[in-house]
């Protein structure tokens, strides 16, 4: 039984987290996290996409809308996306979500992340996970004003 | 005549070439000794010179092989016995016992958990890590089935425990299990068995027997993430990170005492991504390479290496190792070395020392050599018929893929391995597609509408106690059925079982479902499987969703029953939100004209030709010159077998003129190619301005390169008659006139003239040292008493044929180092005759060095044709930083481009020799005749889809899609008496690959993907968080 070093207690507060994995990268990398049984906090539910690409911004908002306190998205890294450059305007298209649209909102920019996880990065998904859950723990239920 | 294959080996080298060869329409043994496919690239960290994680990009082509219906997959077996001859081999095959039985085992672990912990070294993590008794070789081993190592096991052993027997929940354990004799017929035969790296072979002076000396495949294994340090750089004596980090290249490679006089070929390459990889894993390593040359043997590899020094930090000496010992206090190695750019001995102390050890053909080659009754090289490797063709053994029939061959990279080896399959095609033809399984028992499929009532059925697996275990699964299950349109749910132990398979489509007839849910394991591996069950009972396979309650949630949860069952609910209801908006889609067929069209008629071109023309596929080639051969026309002699160019050019051409299937156009180029795959529309248009057109289905790119001319470097002009080009020196040799070398008494030779520079041309054109030095050997037969000097940086020598060639055109002239810093100057002396003065500081001399020199011979880098992106743009292909042609994947599509269909091969990818010319050429064939072998090709139905009414025609979806499957076309539309002409994008559903970049862009919404439309995913957003 691999060691419980992330087990969760019940808190009083416990966040809802959206995850969203490319098909190829990040996905891939989650499973591997499971195949190795690293364990991670289990407040976070995965929505699989082909490609990080595919993330509209309007996903994100509706989920923050919808009472997400955090949003992950993840994808292949750069240069190594199954789609060529699918990445690359996830990225660019992250930036402006961020700049523009999560700000004018005062949400704290730290509720929503771009991360790339790649294949073989099982340890990195678990601990990515571990270390998001508790930022936004820590930063308490996402409410608008 | 048979219509399967036997491969043996199943490596990249096997997995490739069987992959091609059901494409192909052959049947496929592959079998395997180890217990499981993959071979030596399953188990690199990374691979150069793209970092690419090595079994991601091996891994989903391990699980292709293993659901294809026609690979019979024989791992752990072994050929013992062939007969008979090309069209007609009777093989034995071994199988060896598992002690369990693979159809029954789920790859669960039950067994090895509770297995006693009576332990071995691992042999897939090179013995660093430890296994036991019960094993999978890797987590990601295809089959995901176990084994019982009968030297260890108790029961097996001593005749206690059964421990596995009694926990198997499937009753998969078979200790009675023997060893068993299969026999099968096949028309032909690939060898494909890879390479060693025995480092214990080496003499004592390399220090392997210290722990903290680990061989390259090891260090592999202690980078990877998943090896046995996860991922951590550490030493083996007390696992702490290593600060200073040698590596030692050659050793024993190119090593006449070591028994390996030949270049392993691969060494520098990964040396560099093993010390880039170090860098990035871990702050506080420092890396140092002791290297000799720098044989970085492939497109852009040169450059790798730079860029470990540039931008990593890595830091390189030019040495020679005399011996490594061991610092007995503290585990340290002493590294005592002769630099050789100062000519000084000295010690060097390292925490880790890597060594590049040889890399040597297959324990047991020998044996398999003489099973298959074919003939072996003076270094074990197998030979091959003729050095222009790698791909033919010495006995008719029998294939030769990969390293088993002679050294070679990844790309070079998934080359080799479609231009085997190609070749393999054209001797048997006549019954392709003899012994292809088509499913059988498909119902037709049932009309789904939209209107009609979702009616879901959901599965949730126990997988054992993988889930059951850590989830609650019986309250999952009362749960599920209180959703919506929910109209079955029940549990069972193992989904993907065969029962179950059954039971499925028991299910989906009982309660008449139009929507299958499966709970259980990761769709990465599983989701085809149950997709292919729907189809059976009439299902479409896209109103099957799968949930993963498994890797991503039991797994991960261990110690956490009640959040991981509450996730797993949920998990289940996004699923079922999403379900209840599947929409049964459709996978166009499209046809395919069974025509090819090759562009450029060098060797290249012709050899891909004759390849497609004799699978019996119509041939059109477009030269843009007056007469076809490209480069072979003005070479003279080629390396390293000395065979007259132009002899060898016109057996070719005379076959090519023979052939049925091939039609020529000369002095032609394009007036316009459109379409796509399956079906182009090509213009041709010649220099009377004739044009004509065809159709085809596929197009191979072999466009080739050319010499760079030096204009204006070392005295190179219009007026100095010595001073040449290394391809103006062959048309002097190939000339009958041989009267210009009256009068030269010394020749000096440039190596590396514009190229490997920090700025203009960087990279290593590969071939110029080899032709360099066939060209010595040549003036020298001609006029012996000449002297010829060679100015070199590096000898570009890799491969198994050249390091013998160069060690012995080193008798015959001088050869004399120098470097980046220190250019040698050529000075006019005299005009008539022209006499030049060399200058050059030599490195290994440390001297400055002045001679005269009756005529200079400059190497240069091939480079590309001018105008190439014009035919680019037309076929919408890219070009890299250096104007080649840009591959799909430099590791492993090097033949392939991004958009399906086209394809390319040559120097038209990058500089290379005739052989690599014709093995790629070979493949390209291999690779197209895929499709033209096929007739018809089925899309995808994850295709995005444009919405007319909505599309603005701003062209932004045009600009990001990576397959150019979007275009905006021009159309009228009418509003009562005006007319408007507006752009309306268009997705070509032959090229749409799904990814979703171009709806994610869209800001009118105007682009749906079909299966992760907005209604879907904001449907599984709103279930997750409404509850």
């Amino acid at each position: 039984m691999p060691e419980a070093k992330n087990k969760a207690v019940k808190q009083d507060f416990e966040p809802d987290i959206l995850v969203f994995c490319c098909n190829w990268c990040s996905y891939a990398g989650a499973d591997l996290a499971g195949v190795s049984r690293f364990q991670y906090p289990p407040n976070m539910r995965i929505v699989r996409v082909m490609c990080s690409g595919r993330v509209d911004p309007s996903f994100v908002l509706k989920a923050l809308k919808e009472g997400a306190d955090g949003v992950l998205i993840t994808g292949c890294h750069i240069g190594d996306c199954h789609y060529i450059s699918g990445n690359e305007y996830a990225k660019e298209r992250f930036e402006k979500l961020h700049r523009i649209i999560i700000k004018q909102l005062g949400i704290n920019e730290k509720r929503v992340r771009l991360e790339w996880v790649s294949a073989s990065e099982g340890r990195r998904f678990a601990d990515l996970i571990t270390e998001f859950t508790n930022e936004i723990r820590g930063l308490g239920p996402l409410k608008f004003y | 005549m048979e219509g399967s294959v036997l491969v043996i080996g199943a490596g990249i080298a096997g997995i490739q070439t069987s992959l091609d060869l059901t494409e192909l329409g052959f049947k496929v043994y592959l079998v395997e000794r180890t217990p499981s496919i993959g071979g030596r690239m399953a188990q690199l960290d990374k691979t150069f010179p793209t970092n690419d994680c090595s079994l991601c990009i091996l891994a989903p082509k391990m699980v292709e092989v293993f659901r294809n219906p026609n690979i019979e997959l024989m791992t752990y077996h072994e050929v013992k016995k062939i007969s008979g001859e090309v069209g007609n081999f009777a093989v034995t095959v071994l199988k060896k016992p598992r002690y369990l039985d693979e159809t029954k085992c789920k790859g669960c672990g039950d067994c090895a958990t509770k297995c006693p912990k009576i332990e071995v070294p691992n042999v897939f993590d090179m013995s660093l890590g430890k296994r036991k008794s019960i094993y999978i070789p890797f987590p990601q081993a295809v089959p995901p089935v176990y084994l019982i190592d009968p030297e260890i096991c108790l029961k097996l052993t001593k005749g206690v425990c059964g421990v596995c027997e009694k926990v198997c929940t499937v009753e998969a354990i078979d200790f009675e299990q023997k060893p068993q004799d299969i026999e099968i017929n096949v028309g032909a035969i690939v060898v494909a068995t890879g390479f060693d790296m025995p480092a214990e072979q080496l003499s004592s002076r390399w220090g392997y027997r210290y722990q903290n000396v680990v061989s390259a495949l090891e260090y592999e294994r202690i980078l990877c993430a998943s090896g046995p340090f996860e991922g951590h750089v550490l030493r083996p004596s007390d696992q702490k990170e290593p600060q200073k980090i040698a590596f030692i290249q050659c050793a024993g490679s190119r090593d006449l005492h070591e028994n390996v006089p030949y270049c392993s070929s691969v060494c520098c390459m990964y040396t560099a991504k093993e010390a880039i990889i170090t860098k990035e894993h871990s702050d506080n390593s420092d890396c140092y390479v002791f290297r000799h040359d720098i044989r970085a043997y492939g497109k852009n590899f040169y450059e790798f290496t730079q860029r470990a020094q540039d931008e990593y930090g890595v830091k390189y000496f030019q040495s020679k190792i005399s011996s490594i010992e061991e610092d007995k206090d503290n585990n340290d190695l002493l590294i005592h070395y002769e630099d050789l750019k100062t000519g000084k001995f000295s010690d060097f102390k390292a925490n880790l020392v890597v060594l590049a050890t040889p890399l040597v053909p297959t324990k047991g080659t020998e044996e398999m050599a003489g099973i298959l009754d074919v003939e072996l090289d003076k270094y074990n490797f197998y030979k091959e018929r003729s050095y222009f063709n790698k791909s033919l053994s010495s006995k008719e029939g029998i294939f030769l893929c990969g390293f088993c061959q002679g050294p070679m990279d990844i790309p070079e080896t998934v080359t080799d391995a479609s231009g085997v399959a190609s070749q393999v095609a054209m001797i048997l033809n006549s019954v392709k597609f003899n012994e292809i399984r088509e499913k059988e028992g498909i119902e037709p499929e049932r009309e789904i509408k939209i209107t009609d009532e979702p009616r879901i059925g959901v599965l949730i697996c126990h997988c054992g106690i993988n889930i059951g275990k850590y989830v609650d699964v019986s309250s999952a299950v009362e749960y599920v059925k209180t959703l919506p349109y929910v109209v079955h749910v029940e549990d069972n132990m193992y989904s993907c079982s065969s029962d179950s398979q059954i039971r499925i489509k028991e299910l989906i007839k009982e309660h008449n479902l139009n929507r299958l849910i499966v709970a259980s394991c990761t769709p990465r591996t599983h989701e085809s499987l149950f997709q292919e069950t729907c189809v059976e009972v009439g299902l479409n396979k896209y109103l099957f969703e799968m949930v993963n309650i498994r890797d991503q949630c039991s797994w991960v949860h261990m110690n956490e029953y009640e959040f991981a069952t509450d996730k797993a609910k949920d998990l289940i209801r996004m699923a079922v939100a999403k379900a209840r908006l599947l929409k049964p889609l459709t996978e166009a067929l499209l046809d395919i004209t069974p025509n090819a069209l090759i562009i450029g008629g060098g060797i290249s071109g012709l050899t891909a030709a004759l390849n497609l023309a004799s699978q019996g596929f119509q041939v059109y080639i477009v030269e843009k010159e007056n007469k076809l051969g490209g480069n072979l026309n003005d070479l003279n002699i080629l390396y390293p077998i000395h065979e007259d160019s132009s002899k060898f050019l016109n057996e070719i051409k005379n076959k090519v003129e023979k052939s049925k299937n091939i039609q020529v156009f000369l002095s032609s180029k394009f007036k316009e190619i459109k379409g796509y795959i399956g079906n182009y529309n090509v213009s041709i248009i010649d220099s009377k301005e004739n044009t004509q057109d065809v159709k085809v289905g596929t197009i191979i790119v072999a466009t080739g390169a050319l010499e760079l001319k030096p204009e204006g470097l070392f005295q190179y002009n219009e007026k100095n008659k010595n001073v040449i080009t290394q391809l103006e020196l062959e048309k002097k040799l190939k000339s009958d006139d041989k009267s210009w070398l009256d009068g030269i008494d010394r020749i000096t030779v440039i190596l590396c003239v514009n190229a490997r520079q920090k700025k203009g041309i960087t990279y290593c054109s590969n071939v110029c040292c080899g032709v360099s030095l066939k060209n010595i050997s040549i003036i020298k037969e001609l006029k012996p008493e000449l002297e010829i000097v060679v100015l070199y940086r590096d000898f570009q020598m890799a491969k198994k044929e050249f390091e013998e060639y160069y060690r012995d055109r080193r008798k015959e002239s001088m050869f004399l180092r120098y470097d980046l810093d220190g250019q040698p100057e050529i000075v006019k002396i005299n005009e008539k005759p022209e006499k030049y003065q060399v200058s050059v500081f030599e490195t290994n001399l440390q001297d400055q060095l002045q001679f005269e020199t009756d005529l200079v011979v400059l190497s240069t880098p091939m480079v590309p044709p001018e105008n190439l992106q014009e035919l680019a743009k037309m076929l919408k292909v890219p070009l890299d930083k250096n104007r080649f042609f840009l591959e799909a994947h430099v590791k492993l599509r090097p033949l392939d481009f991004a958009t399906e269909g086209i394809f390319l091969c040559g120097c038209a990818q990058w500089p290379k020799n005739i052989q690599d010319s014709i093995s790629q050429a070979n493949g390209a064939a291999g690779r197209a005749s895929r499709f033209l072998s096929a007739k018809t090709i089925k899309t995808s139905g994850l295709i995005a889809e444009v919405s007319q009414e909505r599309c603005i025609g701003c062209g932004k979806c045009e600009s990001v899609c990576p397959y150019n499957a979007i275009e905006l076309i021009d159309s009228l539309l009418d509003f009562e008496e005006v007319s408007l002409n507006v752009s309306k994008s268009f997705i070509n559903s032959a090229l749409c690959k799904g990814c979703g970049t171009c709806a994610a862009t869209c800001q009118n919404g105007a682009i749906s993907v079909k299966h992760y439309d907005f209604d879907q995913i904001y449907a599984m957003i709103e279930s997750y968080l409404l509850e």
